[in-house]
C-alpha cells in the first residue's frame, strides 16, 4: 500500500496552494448577484414587516368590521407577501403609549394578496382595548404595520383528509373564509363542510358572501348551526350547538374526513368532548390557535397563595427595568402595561417568537398552550405571552422589533 | 456602548466563539436575528412532536476512553450534552432498475442492487464490506489507518505553528491531500462497489467522491470509529446551553437584534448597527454570517478589500438541502423501519447521485427513523421521520411565491414514495404532523445563498488544508473574522464549532500578546 501511497504526485499539493491564490487574482472583483431565488423567496414571503394602509372599512354586522389593507409604498413595501390560506397576521400598536400587538387571522384568499390586498374582520371584543382602539382609530388611510403572515392552520394534503368539517364559532369564521375562496380559486384542493355556529341568522357574518362562493363552487358546502334562533325557518339550518351526532350528519360516510375548529374558547371545550365520542385519530383534529388567555385562577392546577401584585425585573438588551404587575396577567401583558414590549406573534404559546430566558422565581403556563421545546424546562425558558407570574421574577427579553 | 468582542450571529459557529472569548474574561456581546440560538442546530414543535431541522447525525463525538472533537470543544466551554448513539453507521438501499443484472431481493421484499447496512467500528466495518465485495478489506483497512494519521495532521491544523513539522512527518498523507478521495481509493485498490458504500457519506460535505479531497477520509473515519450520535434533549439543549454557558461566563447575548451594518473607522471595523437605529462598538468582530451576506449587505462597498470580492467570484456555493419531517401515529414496529439513518440512492455511485441532485426530486434521500437512536423522541405508539435530499438553489428557478406550497407539497410527496418503494413500507396514512423545508427554508434562517448549510464547495483547490494553511493569507481585516461552514473546515457541526472557538483563540492570543488581559 505504502508504495502505491508514493507513487501519488507529491508536489502537486504546493501547485494545489499556488492554483488557489491564482484563481482569487484571476476572478472577478464586482460583487457577485446572489445566486438564486432561494433568498428572494424567503424575503418575499417571510418579510420583517409589512407597512400597509387601510384603503376601506366594511360594515359587517352590528359588532364586526372588515378592514381591507393595501401595501404602502412610501414606508416601504411595495408588494403583500403571499400566504397560505388560513394564516393570521400580527398587528402592531400603540396604544396611549403602549405597545400592543393582536393576531388576526386573514380572511381575504391568497389570490387577493397577490392583487395587493389583504382584509382582517375583526369583532369588536367586550372590554377588549385593541379592538376597540381599532374600531376608532382605523379609518380610510390610516397607516398600519403588521407582521409577515403566520400560523399553522393550513390545510396539509399529505396530512389531512379530502373531506374537511370545518367548525366555526363566531369570529372563527375568518380563516375557512379565506379557504373556501382558495378552494374556489382552485389555489387548494379539499372538500369543505362548512358547519358555522351563529346565535341568529341576521346576525351572520359573511352570510351572503359564503353563499355565493359555494354556489360557485361544489366542493363548498355551508350549514348554519343557530344557537339562539327559535324562529328562522330557513331550509338547511341547523339549530343548537355543533354535536358529535350534527357532525355525524354531515360528514361524508365511509370515508375519512379532518375537523378543523376555529372560535372562542368556550365552543373548543363543548366541540371537543364531543369530538371525543367519535374516536377520530388525532392527525384528524386540528385546532386554530387559543389566542389570549386571561384569568389562569380558572385553572384546575392552578396553584393556591399567589400573591395578587408581583415585581418583575426585567433586562432587554443593555437596559434594565423593575416593574409590577398583576398575577392574572401574562408576563408579555405586564410588560406591555408598563411600556414596554416583547417580541410578539401569536400571544398563544404556539409560535415562539417571545422565547425569553427566566432567570428567577416562577410561571404557571396553562397545560393546553404548552408548546415549549424540551430543552427549555432544563434552561428555565419561558414563552411570556403564556406563562403567568407566580411569584416575583427576573427575565431576560428579546428587544421587539 | 463597548465591547473587546463583537459577535455576529448565534449559529454553532457564533455560539462556540462568544463562548470561548467570554471564558477568557473578554467582554463579549453575542447577536442574534432569530429568537433563538443554533442556526440550523435547534428544533421546532409541531403537536406533539419536536423536530430538529438538521442535526441529523453528529460526528467527531466521542467516547468516554477517547474524545472527538465536538467534546474537546465542549469541555473547554463548560457543557455536558446528553448523547444518544447507535451501533451502525447506516444503511445504503440502491433499489434495482430494469434491466440491473446484478439485482436480487433483500429482506424486506425489495429489489436491489446493493444492501449494506454498516457497523460501527473500523475492524468489523471493514469485514462486512469485505462480506459484501469480496477483496475490499485490505484497502479498506488501508484507508482507515491513513485516517487516523489525517487526523494528526488535523490536530496540527489546531495550532498552526505545529503543521510544518506535522506535514514533514506525515509525506505520505501530504501527497494525498491534493488527491480526489475517488483517486486515493484507485490507489488503494478498492473495488469499484465497495468504494460506493465506503463513500456513502459524501452528501454529509456537500461533493462527491471524484470532487471532494482525500481529507474526507477523516470523516468517514471518524463515524466509523465513534458511530453518530444525537443530543437526547434534540438539538436545542446544545445550543441553548452554549446560551447559558456564555451568559454564565458574563457575556451578553441579544437576540432579535439583527446587524443590519458594520461601522467601519479609517477603513477598519470598528462596531455594528443592530436593527438599523443601534450602535455598538468592538474591537474584535467574528462574523458567523457568510461572506456572500457579509461583503453585500454589512459593509459599504468601499470598504470591502477587494480580494474578498474576488473569493466570492472564485468559489462556487455548495449545494443545499430539502428536509420532511414527518410525526407518524404508528410505532416504528408497526411501521417496519429498523434503521436509524438510511440512503436511498438512485445509482450507487456519488458521482451519479451528485448529477441526480441537480434536479428536484433526484431519488436520492436520507431517511433518519429518530426513534431508532432516542427511543423515546415522540409519544407512545409514534414515530419521527426525516426525510432529507440534496438539492441545488438554483433548482428553484422560476418557482414563484405563489407556487412555492405546490411545489414543497409535491417534492415531499415523491420523497415519500421512494422511501415507501425503497422499503416496502407504508407511511402517508399515518402522517400526523408535517414540515417540509426547501432551500427557501434554509435561506430564510441561515441567511444564506441557495439556503446552503454547507458555505462554499469543497473543491480540490479550495480544500479544508489549502483553506487552514491559506486562512491567514485571505484574513480581510486583522481584527475581523469569520467563522462557520463557510471557513476553513467546511461544513458540519463540529467543523463550526472549531471555526468558532479558532477565531476567538486568535483574538485571545492577540490581546494577551498586547499584554492586556
Amino acid at each position: 500500500m505504502a508504495s502505491k501511497i508514493k507513487a501519488m504526485k507529491a508536489t502537486k499539493f504546493v501547485s494545489l496552494m499556488l492554483d488557489r491564490q491564482k484563481r482569487f487574482k484571476a476572478a472577478d472583483a464586482q460583487l457577485p448577484e446572489m445566486p438564486d431565488n432561494a433568498m428572494a423567496l424567503a424575503r418575499a414571503l417571510h418579510p420583517k414587516r409589512q407597512y400597509l394602509k387601510v384603503a376601506a372599512v366594511t360594515d359587517m354586522a352590528a359588532d364586526t368590521k372588515s378592514f381591507t389593507l393595501v401595501p404602502d409604498p412610501e414606508r416601504g413595501t411595495k408588494e403583500l407577501a403571499y400566504f397560505g390560506a388560513g394564516k393570521y397576521l400580527t398587528v402592531f400598536e400603540t396604544i396611549e403609549g403602549m405597545p400592543v400587538t393582536r393576531a388576526y387571522s386573514i380572511s381575504s384568499s391568497p389570490k387577493e394578496s397577490l392583487e395587493g390586498k389583504y382584509v382582517l374582520t375583526i369583532k369588536l371584543v367586550e372590554g377588549g382595548l385593541v379592538s376597540r382602539y381599532i374600531f376608532d382609530n382605523w379609518t380610510e388611510g390610516t397607516a398600519v404595520e403588521v407582521s409577515a403572515p403566520a400560523g399553522n392552520f393550513e390545510y396539509q394534503p399529505l396530512r389531512d383528509a379530502k373531506n374537511v368539517i370545518c367548525i366555526a364559532g363566531g369570529s372563527g369564521i375568518t380563516p375557512f373564509v379565506s379557504m373556501a375562496k382558495a378552494i374556489a380559486d382552485g389555489d387548494e384542493d379539499f372538500e369543505m363542510i362548512l358547519l358555522y355556529g351563529s346565535r341568529n341568522y341576521d346576525n351572520i357574518v359573511f352570510r351572503d358572501e359564503l353563499e355565493e362562493i359555494a354556489a360557485s363552487c361544489d366542493k363548498i358546502k355551508v350549514v348554519h348551526v343557530l344557537s339562539d334562533d327559535k324562529k328562522c325557518r330557513r331550509k338547511g339550518i341547523e339549530k343548537g350547538f355543533i354535536t358529535a351526532e350534527l357532525i355525524k350528519k354531515y360528514a361524508p360516510e365511509n370515508e375519512k374526513y379532518s375537523v378543523f375548529i376555529c372560535g372562542p374558547q368556550q365552543m373548543y371545550d363543548f366541540v371537543d368532548k364531543e369530538l371525543e365520542t367519535l374516536n377520530l385519530e388525532k392527525k384528524y383534529i386540528r385546532h386554530e390557535m387559543f389566542g389570549e388567555f386571561h384569568n389562569p385562577q380558572t385553572q384546575e392546577d392552578y396553584p393556591a397563595g399567589i400573591p395578587e401584585t408581583v415585581r418583575i425585573t426585567v433586562t432587554i438588551q443593555d437596559k434594565t427595568y423593575i416593574i409590577k404587575g398583576s398575577s392574572s396577567d401574562s408576563v408579555m401583558q405586564i410588560l406591555e402595561k408598563n411600556g414596554l414590549s416583547a417580541p410578539a406573534r401569536c400571544r398563544s404559546g404556539e409560535c415562539g417568537f417571545c422565547h425569553s430566558h427566566l432567570i428567577s422565581g416562577k410561571v404557571y403556563v396553562p397545560k393546553h398552550l404548552e408548546k415549549r421545546r424540551l430543552a427549555d424546562f432544563e434552561f428555565n425558558c419561558i414563552h411570556p405571552c403564556c406563562s403567568f407570574p407566580l411569584t416575583d421574577l427576573e427575565i431576560n427579553v428579546p428587544v421587539a422589533k | 456602548m463597548n465591547y473587546d468582542v463583537i459577535v455576529i450571529g448565534a449559529g454553532n459557529g457564533g455560539l462556540a466563539a462568544a463562548a470561548t472569548c467570554a471564558k477568557a474574561g473578554l467582554s463579549t456581546l453575542l447577536l442574534e436575528k432569530h429568537n433563538i440560538p443554533g442556526g440550523a442546530a435547534s428544533s421546532f414543535v409541531r403537536g406533539r412532536f419536536e423536530f430538529d431541522p438538521s442535526l441529523h447525525e453528529l460526528c467527531e463525538v466521542g467516547t468516554q476512553d477517547k474524545l472527538g472533537t465536538v467534546d474537546e470543544i465542549f469541555n473547554r466551554i463548560g457543557i455536558d450534552i446528553d448523547w444518544c448513539s447507535h451501533p451502525s453507521t447506516f444503511r445504503l438501499i440502491v433499489p434495482a432498475k430494469e434491466g440491473d443484472t446484478d439485482a436480487f431481493v433483500n429482506e424486506d421484499g425489495v429489489r436491489v442492487t446493493v444492501d449494506a447496512r454498516m457497523p460501527n467500528g473500523y475492524e468489523a466495518f471493514a469485514k462486512k464490506l469485505d462480506e459484501l465485495v469480496p477483496g475490499s478489506y485490505d484497502s479498506c483497512m488501508a484507508a482507515f489507518d491513513l485516517s487516523i494519521r489525517m487526523n494528526a495532521l488535523f490536530d496540527a491544523t489546531e495550532d498552526l505553528s505545529l503543521l510544518p513539522g506535522t506535514i514533514k512527518d506525515l509525506p505520505d498523507v501530504m501527497r494525498l491531500v491534493s488527491h480526489s478521495l475517488k483517486d486515493l481509493l484507485d490507489t488503494l485498490g478498492m473495488p469499484k462497489k465497495a468504494q460506493d458504500i465506503f463513500c456513502t457519506y459524501w452528501s454529509y460535505m456537500g461533493a462527491p467522491a471524484s470532487i471532494f479531497d482525500s481529507i474526507y477520509l477523516t470523516v468517514i473515519g471518524s463515524y466509523v470509529k465513534f458511530g453518530s450520535v444525537v443530543p437526547r434533549n434534540r438539538s436545542h439543549a446544545i445550543s441553548i446551553a452554549i446560551d447559558k454557558a456564555i451568559r454564565d461566563y458574563g457575556g451578553d447575548i441579544w437576540y432579535n437584534s439583527e446587524v443590519t451594518k458594520v461601522i467601519t473607522k479609517n477603513g477598519k471595523p470598528a462596531g455594528v448597527v443592530i436593527n438599523g437605529e443601534k450602535e455598538v462598538h468592538g474591537k474584535y468582530i467574528i462574523c458567523n454570517a457568510v461572506p456572500n451576506v457579509a461583503w453585500s449587505e454589512l459593509f459599504d462597498l468601499k470598504d470591502v478589500p477587494e480580494k474578498q470580492l474576488r473569493m466570492l467570484n472564485a468559489r462556487k456555493v455548495a449545494c443545499s438541502l430539502s428536509t420532511v419531517y414527518i410525526g407518524l401515529n404508528k410505532s416504528k414496529e408497526e411501521l417496519g423501519l429498523k434503521d436509524y439513518s438510511i440512503f436511498i440512492a438512485p445509482d450507487s455511485d456519488s458521482d451519479k447521485q451528485y448529477e441526480a441532485a441537480q434536479k428536484f426530486f433526484n431519488g436520492y434521500c436520507i431517511i433518519n427513523c429518530v426513534n431508532n437512536i432516542i427511543p423515546d423522541c415522540s409519544p407512545e405508539g409514534t414515530t419521527q421521520l426525516f426525510l432529507t435530499t440534496i438539492t441545488f438553489g438554483d433548482s428553484m428557478k422560476g418557482i414563484k411565491p405563489q407556487d412555492y406550497k405546490k411545489f414543497k407539497t409535491e417534492v415531499a410527496k415523491d420523497m415519500i414514495e421512494t422511501c415507501e418503494k425503497a422499503l416496502n413500507i407504508s407511511i402517508t396514512p399515518y402522517i400526523e404532523e408535517i414540515e417540509i423545508a426547501l432551500p427557501p427554508t434554509f435561506a430564510r434562517y441561515l441567511n444564506t445563498p441557495w439556503g446552503t448549510p454547507y458555505g462554499y464547495m469543497l473543491e480540490k483547490w479550495d480544500s479544508i488544508i489549502p483553506r487552514t494553511v491559506q486562512a491567514v493569507m485571505d484574513r480581510p481585516f486583522d481584527n475581523f473574522f469569520f467563522c462557520g461552514a463557510s471557513q476553513q473546515r467546511g461544513d458540519g457541526y463540529s467543523s463550526a464549532y472549531f471555526t468558532g472557538e479558532q477565531a476567538a483563540k486568535e483574538i485571545i492570543m492577540m490581546e494577551n500578546k498586547k499584554g492586556g488581559k
